[in-house]
């Protein structure tokens, strides 16, 4: 992606709360190639602050290069609330969502879909897959387009 | 529920009421009926002596009146010697016996049978004088004749007779009137009794009647309570079963919930002993190379016989950290399989079920095809006869048999061929399927054992998490059907399910 957008390197929004997770994440990322900053927070409450700004209106991040990563388990609250907030807001609605869950349950996944996530990867128990998983992740990142900034 | 049954012991005394009054009202009707017969019989009976008080006063005055007709004929023939007051005679004196006689034969009572005996004796003696007078006047001796007459015998015999026949015929009248009177009496009597019977009829009826209507009542009562205590039990049994079904989905939700939390730290714990074990190279690596530096400043004279036991700790130390990486991970291998069993039970325990109706052949026919390969690799034989259709889930049902099939493969005994067979039957709400095998057998104590979760029963040769059972019984429950076992050690096992022939919305409650 920076080899794309060179001036501005496209964040990665990482909302998970279990931090072991998060770093299993990060590193199999990072083994990818992919050098994105990554920003991670472990409960919704402070994943939204961060991207509806103060006031709650998404204006801080309007036109800012973001990609969601985002775990359905939060304890404060859903991960599919935030995903519908992101969805529905008039700045944040392009960002791409990726649901990265344990959640395989059909209706759920059927859920997130409606409501505009862009991709929804299963986590898979065995860490061998799971490192496999999230590196295809990575190389995913590394040539998907984000919408450019207006 | 404190609910009261009918009063059984008060019922009995209202029904013994009823049967008694019952019984004396019976008893006043027969009383009447068998009086009334009495005096009906008793008045046919006085009519009948009437009748024939009557018919022998009629004999009384016939008698009287022929032995006049006879006396009047000889005293006419005496005077006027004219043959017609013979004629007069002749026609009545003939009459004066069989009159008598017949007088006799209509009379019982005794002392009416002394005055016709009386009467007979004086009709003879009249006879006698009559006919002697005659006698004597024929012949021409009037004088005698008349002589006769003056002896006044003919008169006092006649008076004799004239005063026994009113005398009779007078008592016979006093014994009319006695009985007439006794008559009337009687039909008093009757006709009181019978109103007085009528009047307690109608009062033990009336009893009856309240009685009978209060029974009712109380019957209403004990129905309506009886109603009013089945609805309540319904109300009961509704709320029992939503608790049951509420307390059901929480087991499975909470077996959902849990099986799926524990998988996120398992996926830690897994993620990074892989990453230790990926720095464990590092480390060696890294050991090896600062052991090879202190040799070099050591010098290499030194460093050979340093070096070799040095690098004999390392090689244990490398060992024992292999072998806790090992456990490791063969531990969160088995605690993964049986975290995903758990999680695939109650993912079952959810799944919508799409009845319809099965062809249990065919879809047994399926399931042997599945196995046919290894059916003929271990020279077994699985035999599918005849199988009654049920209404059901065919998937559930395929994985049900799969699952049996493959247990009775699984534990197969290595001194005998294989032999498997599935037959069917149905009762009138049931259809009821046996596989039977004469595998190695199951222990009667661990009966209920292999259906429980991870439990396993026999020899623990085979590889298996113990939930294939589980699975299947927990499928058969929600189709709402049970499961047998008939097994013996060594002996061979049949698992029988039976599953409602018909599918009603209430078997997916059941989980």
């Amino acid at each position: 992606m920076n080899s794309k957008i060179a001036e501005l390197p496209v964040e990665i929004v990482m909302i998970e709360d279990d931090e072991g997770h998060a770093r299993l994440i990060e590193k199999n990322i990072r083994r990818a190639g992919v050098n994105n900053p990554i920003r991670p927070f472990t409960s919704g409450t402070e994943a939204v602050n961060y991207l509806f700004g103060a006031d709650g209106s998404g204006l801080v991040n309007k036109g800012k290069p973001l990609l969601i990563l985002l775990d359905l388990n939060l304890p404060d609250m859903t991960g599919v609330e935030i995903l519908g907030r992101v969805k529905t807001n008039e700045h944040l609605k392009r960002i791409p969502v990726v649901v990265l869950t344990t959640t395989d349950d059909a209706v759920e996944i059927q859920r997130c879909y409606d409501l505009g996530c862009n991709v929804y990867i299963t986590k898979p128990v065995n860490y061998d897959n799971f490192a496999h998983a999230i590196r295809q992740l990575g190389l995913f990142f590394s040539v998907i387009q984000v919408p450019a900034p207006e | 529920m404190p609910n009261k049954r009918v009063k059984a012991p008060f019922d009995w005394s209202t029904l013994n009421l009823q049967a008694v009054l019952l019984t004396v009202g019976f008893v006043i009707l027969i009383s009447i009926s068998a009086f009334t017969v009495f005096v009906i019989d008793r008045a046919a009976k006085d009519d009948e002596d009437l009748a024939r008080t009557l018919s022998i006063q009629d004999k009384l005055t016939a008698v009287l009146l022929v032995a006049r007709r006879a006396e009047s004929g000889q005293r006419g023939y005496l005077l006027t010697q004219q043959d017609v007051y013979l004629q007069d005679y002749n026609a009545a004196t003939p009459r004066m016996v069989p009159v008598v006689n017949e007088l006799r034969e209509l009379v019982r009572d005794p002392a009416l049978i002394k005055v016709a005996d009386r009467m007979q004796a004086i009709i003879t003696e009249k006879l006698h004088e009559l006919q002697r007078t005659i006698e004597l006047q024929k012949s021409g001796n009037l004088g005698d004749a008349l002589a006769l007459l003056r002896t006044n015998e003919g008169r006092n015999i006649m008076e004799e007779l004239r005063l026994l026949v009113t005398d009779t015929i007078n008592s016979q009248a006093r014994i009319r009137v006695e009985r007439t009177a006794t008559s009337q009496r009687n039909n008093m009597l009757l006709l009181i009794l019978t109103l007085a019977g009528s009047a307690l009829i109608i009062l033990i009826g009336g009893t009856s009647i309240v009685l009978v209507q209060r029974n009712y009542r109380q019957a209403e009562i004990a129905r309506q309570e009886l109603a009013g205590t089945n609805n309540n039990l319904e109300r009961i049994v509704e709320f029992r079963t939503a608790d049951l079904t509420e307390a059901n989905n929480e087991i499975q939700r909470f077996a959902y919930i849990v099986s799926h939390d524990l998988r996120s730290p398992l996926v830690n714990i897994m993620g990074f002993t892989s990453e230790l074990e990926a720095l464990r190279n590092d480390i060696f690596d890294e050991v090896a190379r600062l052991t090879a530096e202190v040799a070099t400043l050591n010098g290499q004279a030194a460093a050979a016989a340093a070096a070799a036991p040095t690098d004999a700790r390392v090689v244990q130390l490398g060992t024992d950290f292999d072998e806790a990486i090992r456990f490791i991970k063969t531990s969160i291998g088995n605690m993964d399989r049986l975290i995903n069993a758990v999680l695939k039970l109650s993912r079952e325990g959810r799944r919508q079920f799409h009845p319809e109706k099965i062809d249990m052949k065919a879809l047994l026919g399926q399931v042997a095809e599945n196995v046919s390969h290894r059916v003929m690799e271990l020279g077994a034989t699985l035999d599918v006869l005849d199988l009654p259709l049920v209404e059901s889930d065919p998937l559930a049902l395929e994985q049900i048999f799969t699952n049996l099939v493959d247990n009775a493969i699984k534990y197969r005994r290595t001194d005998e061929p294989l032999h498997i067979t599935v037959r069917g039957r149905t009762t009138s709400v049931h259809a009821i399927y046996d596989v039977e095998d004469n595998g190695r057998g199951i222990d009667g104590g661990d009966h209920q054992r292999v259906f429980e979760l991870f439990r396993r029963s026999g020899k623990q040769d085979r590889p298996g998490e113990g939930i294939g059972l589980a699975h299947v019984r927990a499928l058969v429950r929600r189709l709402g059907g049970t499961m047998e076992l008939k097994s013996e050690l060594g002996q061979g096992s049949t698992f029988t399910v039976i599953l409602p022939l018909r599918w009603s919305v209430n078997s997916r409650s059941a989980a």
